[in-house]
């Protein structure tokens, strides 16, 4: 497979974005149609209630995704994602600490998942002048880190928290403390930094040495990838809970589509991690409705096939 | 004429210095070929005055202006390096790496040299499905293709079949009559550094160096010296390791 028209690809995949959010706005427990909705209760459960969801649900799946693709190419790995650095183990455990202290408070959770997040992307943050190979050792080590201090915090919280905890865990949209507005901004100021630099960034694809040949300055672009790839990473944990999956295989997928220059490859991730956490989080609040499955098994369950696939199909 | 000036450059690596007091006057218009055994800071020295080993300074200038003078952006536009080529397969293609060193250069000088070194009819390929051989073409190419009046080849020639390794040091005397440009090589073959050098440096890895004429110091005493190893002068072929002698 030969990614021959990426202008092309992209198109479609706006197409494509377009039909699921307004599909996925109008699925639920009932079919509605937001210009000739059933009665007022219909028109606020479709403007309040789905469309918000919809659209933070779209805004961290593309927030993560792009932040995946960033730190894949900082640390030239293709194994990196969003939470390769421990961000997903601090946040959690800030989350759960949080939650600990505050049993009955909304809030809690994403305050803490904030907290936690910046305070791991700060301690990280110190051993980026060690250079990609050594950061991300440093960054695995931390993870095990605060796995550790979440499993403390879990074996200490009370019984009928760990239920709220757990599910934070897997991911929730549906308690954003955020408003898609703000995470929608969000987005599209990383999409759009990320294009400033895009061409710095597909000559980091050469390897930091030939980067730096070209008159790239390799270290401050790796200081600004780390930063605002974890700001990415902590505004969609703050928002939704540790969503697994989607910053690790969407840039793939995308790559494998459209090709590795970034110019195209950053607008395609933000609109396809849009696209897969919209349809994993629909099918979540749908598949057993009014209960709901959580959305991070979703990601993987759809995405795992799908990238398998393509996976084979390319070689 | 336009030189790069290296004035008393020590090498460092891992500690050890391998180099001290280097001095080397290249031309516009010359190759000058540097030779070492294993390990004596041929590639480190390349990437010095690459300005691509971050916290070390070359002892080196361009046009009379010294290398830390000159903003990374203006210094990428002097030098061009090919070196090991290191990177993650992100899936990246030959006329993709080709277009991220030299942007869209595709004159007819262009055609001609990627003619030349048989990298036309790979560009539509994915990087990671190349041989060594290829890949090494490519990567020659791409320093080749960028219009800057230096030039650091790190072992152009290595992986290469002898076809391509006369392409390729055919190329790059060429860079040097035709385009001008400033050549510096680091090459591990005796015959092609005579064939193609103005100038050598030796290396010896302890610290000592030599610049000169190639006449100078492609002699047996010296090279025997520089890699420990017997040598004689073959004619009509030039200087040979003598294995004869070492039993």
């Amino acid at each position: 497979m030969r990614p021959a028209r990426p202008a092309v690809a992209l198109l479609l995949l706006l197409v494509l974005t377009a039909g699921v959010l307004v599909v996925a706005a109008s699925m639920g427990q009932s079919w509605i149609n937001p210009f000739h909705p059933a009665d007022a209760t219909s028109a606020a459960i479709y403007w309040q209630l789905r469309l918000p969801r919809v659209l933070t649900a779209f805004a961290v799946g593309g927030l993560l995704s792009v932040a995946g693709a960033g730190f894949q190419v900082m640390l030239q790995n293709p194994l990196a994602e969003p939470y390769v650095l421990g961000v997903a183990g601090s946040a959690a455990a800030g989350a759960v600490g949080c939650a600990a202290l505050f049993p009955n408070v909304a809030w809690a959770m994403p305050a803490g998942a904030f907290v936690g997040a910046s305070l791991g992307i700060g301690i990280v943050g110190l051993f980026a002048s060690l250079g990609p190979v050594r950061l991300l050792l440093a960054g695995v080590v931390l993870a095990a880190f605060w796995a550790a201090v979440l499993a403390l915090l879990l074996s200490l919280l009370p019984a009928r928290e760990l239920g709220r905890a757990f599910g934070w865990m897997l991911g929730d949209l549906s308690a954003s403390p955020l408003s898609p507005t703000l995470l929608l901004v969000v987005l599209g100021i990383s999409v759009l930094g990320g294009l400033a630099v895009s061409t710095s960034l597909d000559r980091l694809l050469l390897g930091e040495k030939q980067a730096r040949a070209l008159g790239i300055p390799v270290r401050r672009l790796h200081l600004g990838l780390l930063l605002g790839a974890s700001a990415m990473t902590a505004v969609a944990v703050t928002a939704a809970g540790t969503i697994g999956f989607v910053g690790l295989v969407i840039p793939h997928m995308m790559r494998m589509l459209i090709g590795p220059m970034h110019r195209l490859l950053i607008p395609a991730a933000a609109l396809a991690g849009g696209v897969l956490l919209v349809t994993a989080d629909t099918a979540a609040r749908t598949v057993v409705a009014p209960a709901e499955l959580p959305v991070g098994v979703l990601t993987a369950m759809i995405g795992v096939p799908v990238f398998l696939a393509l996976l084979v199909q390319r070689r | 004429m336009n030189r790069l000036a290296i004035e008393g450059m020590a090498v460092w690596r891992g500690g050890r210095r391998l180099v001290e007091d280097l001095h080397c006057d290249a031309a516009s218009g010359s190759v000058t070929v540097i030779l070492g055994p294993n390990g004596a800071g041929k590639s480190t020295l390349l990437q010095m005055l690459a300005g691509v080993l971050p916290g070390s300074h070359a002892h080196a200038s361009w046009m009379g202006r010294h290398l830390g003078a000159y903003l990374r952006r203006e210094w990428a536009d002097v030098v061009s390096w090919q070196g090991p080529a290191a990177y993650a397969d992100f899936g990246l293609r030959v006329d993709q790496r080709l277009h991220l060193a030299a942007g869209m250069s595709t004159g007819g000088e262009a055609e001609r040299m990627l003619r030349e070194l048989d990298v036309s009819g790979l560009m539509t390929r994915p990087l990671a499905q190349l041989s060594s051989g290829e890949r090494q073409r490519v990567e020659v190419a791409a320093a080749m293709l960028r219009q800057t009046p230096v030039l650091l080849l790190d072992e152009p020639t290595a992986h290469l079949d002898l076809r391509h390794q006369a392409a390729c040091l055919r190329l790059m005397r060429q860079q040097a009559d035709v385009g001008g440009r400033v050549v510096l090589v680091v090459l591990h073959d005796v015959a092609q550094a005579a064939a193609v050098a103005d100038q050598v440096v030796l290396l010896y890895g302890d610290g000592r160096s030599e610049t000169g004429p190639v006449e100078a110091m492609m002699v047996p005493k010296r090279l025997q010296a520089l890699y420990g190893t017997p040598m004689r002068a073959v004619e009509g072929v030039g200087l040979l390791p003598d294995f004869r002698r070492m039993a």
